[in-house]
């Protein structure tokens, strides 16, 4: 967990560096502590250091770790020839194969280095070579965590998403409480429209860490998506930002009614974890108010105990927009007297 | 008896001080010795499982009340039913641990291994304390004590009559024993191969962990009764809206 002290710092130290001060070496251990995604200051503050043979001599042992991180940075930037300054005696330009070649020939055979030759592949999109690789060494290590998600990223990259998830199952039958995992696999079928699957990994997830918003937000919305059928969905999608009598013609299954009910409990409790600031909660909230009067409006004579909680959330919407984005309030405005009507 | 006895400073300078430095040069050689005889264990594939299982399974223990009835009793079922349950470990594995620890070869070896470079250098050092430090009063422990510890720890002063505070060099090795453990933890890193203390009462509790700890999750999970606490929230919910509303 990224404490606040520890990120300010970490702003600080990369202004700091940015501008010609020195700290580099500081600022690239704490970033390797911390994993920010900041690749491409890595490898510039990286590679300086490394052509440098007076700093490089500096850092001792670490200089190994230091050309393991410069090279994920550069497979991220994806600068298969950084060319940089020459030194005395050093006469290559030291650019991305010479950092994993460096590192092979000083340490033969090890896991590691093995992983970034097999990263080196990838981002020279043979995907075949480096499932080689990966096959070989999860041969020799066969509970090895991040050889397992190299498959799966190698599989999606290829746009192969079926047999993503099933590496991704595959994974998971081991490694049941990795929680990323779970997270990338309810991505994954959301993006299949997968919903029953994804709710069932936001379960996971919300089981976990049962006080992340994020969390109770995804599954309220899979939920609500469990409801409607797939062409559906397309036209929900228009809806969320242009109410319009469309509503009528989406079919609903007979799950539906729970569905939604399901989706608003969580919609709500997205709103009290985040204090009633996530915009999306309170849309989810009037929508399935919206969808659920519609759908019992027929059935049942009895009504339901009506809370003032879609009310409320219009309000707050209102509120926000007006504070934020005054230029949509009268399409906000008219979307929710839709809702206030047809419901 | 209660007088008090002066004690010379060149005790301190040639007792105290080298004793004390002694264990703790012999500390960070065990610790170097111990990290070079090191043998990487692999795990195993079914040690993790289980161990990933048993988490997920307190996992849902405890956040029980954020997902559906419906869910959570499909979950239930998953893991504690009797065919093929995760949780549910058949009565003949579970007479397991006692012979698997003594047949593998590699935990033996290692647990050997452990022993040794424990036991080895604590007795050596004993030997030595009382060889030469032994016969004389080396310090004075500022508590009373009763005279029961005179045999353990004044070591070589035969008088009866000295007062039991009064000490030889073998107290002040014992001291040294269990004090230096922080001394090293701070040095030498969290990982340091002289918590003696702590493997004396890990060796207590050795076993299986898993199977029993699988047993126990399933009690546990069998026990729970579910109890969704969403519909609060539309409630709690409102009042956030409301507060934020003001």
């Amino acid at each position: 967990m990224v404490g606040a002290e520890e990120a300010a710092r970490l702003d600080r130290l990369e202004i700091q560096v940015e501008n010609g001060g020195g700290g580099a070496w500081e600022y690239l251990c704490l970033v390797r502590k911390l994993k920010p995604r900041r690749s491409d200051k890595v490898l510039k503050h990286g590679l300086a250091i490394l052509n440098d043979p007076k700093a490089r001599s500096n850092l001792g042992g670490e200089e190994w770790t230091l050309y393991e991180q410069v090279a994920f940075a550069a497979f991220d930037c994806q600068q298969h020839n950084v060319a940089k300054v020459f030194s005395l005696s050093l006469p290559l330009p030291l650019h991305m194969c010479d950092c994993v070649a460096v590192l092979s020939k000083e340490f033969p055979g090890s896991l590691r280095v093995g992983r970034l030759e097999g990263m080196l592949l990838e981002a020279e999109n043979s995907w075949a070579e480096a499932e080689k690789v990966y096959a070989r060494l999860l041969e020799d290590n066969p509970l090895d965590q991040i050889i397992y998600k190299r498959k799966v990223a190698i599989a999606k990259a290829q746009g192969d998403l079926k047999v993503a998830v099933d590496f991704l199952n595959k994974y998971l039958e081991i490694f049941m409480s990795d929680h990323d995992a779970w997270r990338e696999l309810a991505e994954i079928y959301v993006s299949l429209q997968m919903y029953k699957q994804a709710a069932f990994c936001y379960e996971e997830l919300l089981l976990s860490q049962p006080t992340v918003s994020l969390y109770h937000l995804a599954y309220a919305e899979a939920n609500e998506s469990q409801c409607i059928e797939y062409s559906g969905f397309i036209i929900l999608l228009f809806l969320r930002f242009l109410l319009t009598a469309f509503i009528e013609q989406v079919l609903y299954t007979m799950g539906g009614l729970e569905n939604l009910l399901t989706a608003k409990k969580y919609y709500a409790s997205t709103i009290t974890l985040s204090g009633g600031k996530n915009t999306r909660a309170l849309y989810g909230i009037c929508l399935c108010s919206a969808a659920i009067s519609q759908l019992t409006k027929g059935r049942s004579k009895e009504e339901k105990e009506s809370s003032d909680l879609p009310s409320l959330a219009a309000e707050a919407l209102l509120r926000d927009y007006k504070y934020r984005a005054p230029k949509k309030l009268p399409l906000l405005n008219s979307m929710l007297k839709n809702m206030k009507l047809s419901s | 008896m209660a007088e008090d006895l002066v004690l010379d400073r060149a005790i301190r300078d040639w007792v105290l001080i080298p004793l004390s430095v002694v264990m703790v040069l012999i500390g960070f050689l065990r610790y170097f010795v111990s990290k070079l005889m090191r043998s990487y264990q692999t795990p195993d594939r079914k040690v993790v499982k289980e161990g990933q299982v048993v988490l997920r399974a307190r996992n849902l223990r405890v956040a029980a009340g954020f997902i559906p009835t419906k869910s959570f009793w499909s979950r239930r079922v998953y893991f504690t039913n009797e065919e093929n349950g995760l949780l549910h470990v058949p009565k003949e594995q579970a007479q397991n641990p006692q012979a698997q620890m003594f047949s593998d070869p590699n935990m033996a070896m290692d647990m050997m291994k452990k022993n040794i470079s424990m036991i080895v250098p604590q007795t050596l050092t004993f030997t030595w304390v009382n060889f030469f430090f032994s016969g004389f009063v080396a310090a004075k422990i500022p508590f009373p004590l009763t005279h029961r510890f005179r045999g353990m720890l004044q070591n070589g002063i035969d008088l009866s009559t000295v007062d039991v505070s009064y000490v030889s060099g073998r107290s002040w090795y014992f001291l040294n024993l269990f004090g230096l453990r922080g001394l090293f933890s701070l040095i030498l890193g969290e990982e340091n191969a002289t918590d003696d203390a702590q493997r004396m009462m890990q060796m207590g509790g050795f076993g299986f962990d898993p199977t029993k700890s699988l047993s126990a999750e399933k009690d546990s999970l069998d026990i729970i009764q579910h109890e969704w606490i969403l519909p609060k929230m539309e409630k709690r919910a409102e009042d956030v809206l409301k507060k934020l509303l003001k």
